[in-house]
């Protein structure tokens, strides 16, 4: 065995490598990193008014003990909970069936669960409004066979949640599929041949397989529900309001920007939390 | 203990007759392999057995009791896949304890007869492995041990030892021929590789686009096969397509006395029912040495090759001329025979 002293050639691509690798890095601690960082020194060092800025966590013991800002947490926690439970609920049935279905109904079905991703929110809520909203096409039906108007969700908690779900649809319904094709159909058959019928099969034998997908699911709708503005933007009740329009809101119109920090910071941790979430479960089904 | 009566069972996917009113009883206790070329039905046919395709019509009945109408989960069938159906999520003794677990069977009697079986399939001492772990042949023997720890009125296998090696393939099925004998379990197992039906077997069925071609003993397959297709497909066989008039069958310069009437004929000859004499019509194309014996191909004017085998490999070299001898014969006319040597 001999060794060969790294050539010129070796080191120059080596260094090429790095230009390359440095590019990205470079990107993602100017625009991630560093506005993280000065994010979170500003909330934690508040304005006094003499001018300076001592570190203090007075902004956040501010937003916890504000009611209204509680409140906002609250109901944002409320939507993303609900509406990863109403998603969970209406995309595993849709995409056990697009898995194990065959046949032209399949098919159709599975543009229909696609679709919502080329719609854009903003036309989404428009829509919603159309259909929902007071006096929309749904009170036009039932009025027209003589029912009365029903109690639209529009401007309510639940305006933003319908939207979300709907929203949510495809990226769940193609996460799940794709973590079923790590089901194979001779597993499903081997467990029918034993006994197991179609909750049992669901339960012991699908569900422990897509497990990961499940996760990925729960992270992914969590960060994306979290930063979600457009739709309880437009959706949802003015009050109490996500913490979407509520940091917009903060930042823009009532022109104080360390409380929109500190919401911010309080909506990362949140995100963090399951970021983390995710990041376990992937490094543990690569652990498998 | 069990029969299967399978009558008259057809299965039309769209456009395609996968099962075409099949017939079959197996007795208790038998072995019976499903032999056929690739997509003659073989498999549909099992998965209508196991409940997992419905079948356009016929009944299949198991011990009298129409099972039609029954999902794979309420079937008195154990059925052993090709390959990719063991649940990677639990061990070695979670698969096999999951059947019983779902009937209700104590503790004791779980883990009781999951050591039995293990133990049953070479086995022992596995239960705590992951199936991840272990090696082709061994995960095919955990699947077959699930099937095996439920008791199951009929077994059902589709080629379970296509994805293994020539050697393993030989191993297994003379071990899955032994269990099957001492535990008597009526038996079904597809295979398309016909040494594995002949070895395995107490009848073997033919099949031939989703039809019965033949259901005979596997020895009889071999000797008196009913169909030129039969024929051609179990062992190797020289067909030859000719004509008979006067009692002779004659195709280019080769001839044969075969005493039918006269009209067009199909020929069948073993290779070591073919003996060789020099000087003839037929050219030696080539000789293969196989130690214990010589196998010739032999080229007719007409190019038509036949093949022959010797005992000495020696005896011949490409290029002679010889005469072709044969010492027995069977002829087929419309898919049936018409003459068979004695
Ligand atoms: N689900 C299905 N849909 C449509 N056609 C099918 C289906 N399953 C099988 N077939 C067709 O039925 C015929 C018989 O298939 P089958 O799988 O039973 O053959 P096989 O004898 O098991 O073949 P192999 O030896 O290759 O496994 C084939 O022509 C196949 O294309
Ligand atoms: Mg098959």
């Amino acid at each position: 065995m001999t060794t060969r002293p790294p050539s010129g050639r070796a080191q120059s691509r080596g260094l090429i490598g790095l230009l390359l690798v440095a590019v990205p890095v470079g990107l993602f601690a100017w625009m991630t990193v560093w506005p993280i960082i000065s994010g979170l020194v500003q909330a934690f060092t508040p304005t006094q008014p003499n001018g300076t800025r001592p570190f203090s966590p007075a902004n956040f013991v501010e937003f916890f003990s504000d009611p209204y800002s509680l409140s906002n947490l609250g109901v944002t926690l409320w939507t993303c909970l609900v509406t990863l439970g109403l998603l969970l609920v209406i995309c595993i049935p849709l995409a056990l069936y697009l898995r194990f279905a065959q046949g032209r109904l399949a098919a159709y079905v599975q543009t229909m669960a696609m679709f919502p991703m080329f719609v854009p929110s903003i036309i989404l809520a428009f829509a919603f409004i159309r259909v929902l909203g007071p006096n929309g096409t749904v009170d036009l039906l039932l009025n027209a066979v003589g029912l009365p108007k029903i109690r639209s969700p529009y401007l309510t908690p639940w305006g933003p949640v319908i939207g979300l779900v709907w929203d949510n649809i495809p990226l769940t319904v193609l996460i799940l599929v794709s973590g079923l094709g790590a089901v194979s159909n001779q597993a499903v058959e081997a467990a029918r041949d034993v006994g197991a019928r179609p909750l049992t099969l669901f339960w012991y034998i699908v569900l422990p397989r897509i497990w990961t997908s499940v996760a990925v699911v729960i992270s992914f709708t969590m960060l994306g529900l979290f930063s979600a503005f457009t739709l309880p933007y437009v959706l949802g009740p003015a009050s109490p309001e996500m913490m979407g329009p509520f940091m917009q809101r903060t930042f823009g119109d009532l022109r104080d920007p360390e409380m929109a920090l500190t919401q911010a910071t309080v909506t990362m941790l949140f995100c963090i939390a399951f970021g983390i979430f995710y990041v376990r479960a992937v490094a543990r089904n690569r652990g498998k | 203990m069990s029969k299967l009566t399978i009558a008259d069972v057809s299965k039309i996917f769209s456009t395609t007759v996968a099962v075409d009113t099949f017939s079959l009883d197996v007795a208790d206790g038998e072995l019976v392999c499903l032999l056929g070329p690739s997509g003659s039905g073989k498999s549909t046919l099992l998965r209508m057995i196991g409940g997992f395709e419905t079948p356009s019509s016929g009944s299949i009945r198991i011990d009298d009791e129409e099972v039609i109408h029954l999902p794979p989960e309420k079937r008195p069938t154990g059925m052993v896949f090709q390959s990719h159906a063991l649940w990677t999520h639990m061990n070695v003794f979670q698969n096999l304890a999951f059947g019983l677990k779902l009937r209700r069977r104590p503790k004791a009697e779980i883990k009781e007869r999951v050591e039995a079986v293990l133990d049953l399939v070479g086995l022992k001492g596995y239960g705590s492995r992951m199936t991840t772990q272990l090696s082709g042949g061994q995960q095919q023997r955990v699947a077959l041990a699930r099937s095996l720890v439920l008791e199951p009125k009929i077994l059902l296998l589709d080629e379970p030892f296509a994805s293994l090696d020539q050697h393993l393939r030989e191993r297994l099925r003379e071990e899955v021929r032994d269990i099957q004998q001492r535990l008597k379990i009526t038996t079904l197992f597809v295979t398309h590789g016909q040494d594995e039906a002949l070895a395995l077997a107490d009848r073997i069925v033919v099949m031939r686009d989703g039809r019965v071609e033949q259901v005979a003993r596997p020895d009889m397959v071999y000797r008196e096969p009913a169909t030129p297709f039969v024929a051609g497909f179990i062992g190797t066989m020289n067909l030859i397509d000719g004509t008979v008039a006067n009692g002779t069958f004659s195709r280019a310069s080769f001839s044969v006395p075969l005493p039918v009437a006269d009209g067009p004929a199909t020929l069948a000859i073993r290779p070591e029912a073919l003996s060789l004499t020099a000087g003839g019509q037929g050219i030696i194309h080539r000789v293969t040495d196989y130690g214990t014996h010589g196998l010739v191909d032999i080229d007719l004017p007409d190019g038509t090759r036949i093949k022959s085998m010797i005992s000495d490999a020696k005896a011949f070299a490409a290029g002679q001329s010889v005469d072709l001898k044969p010492t027995a014969i069977s002829a087929y006319r419309d898919n049936a025979v018409i003459y068979r040597t004695r």
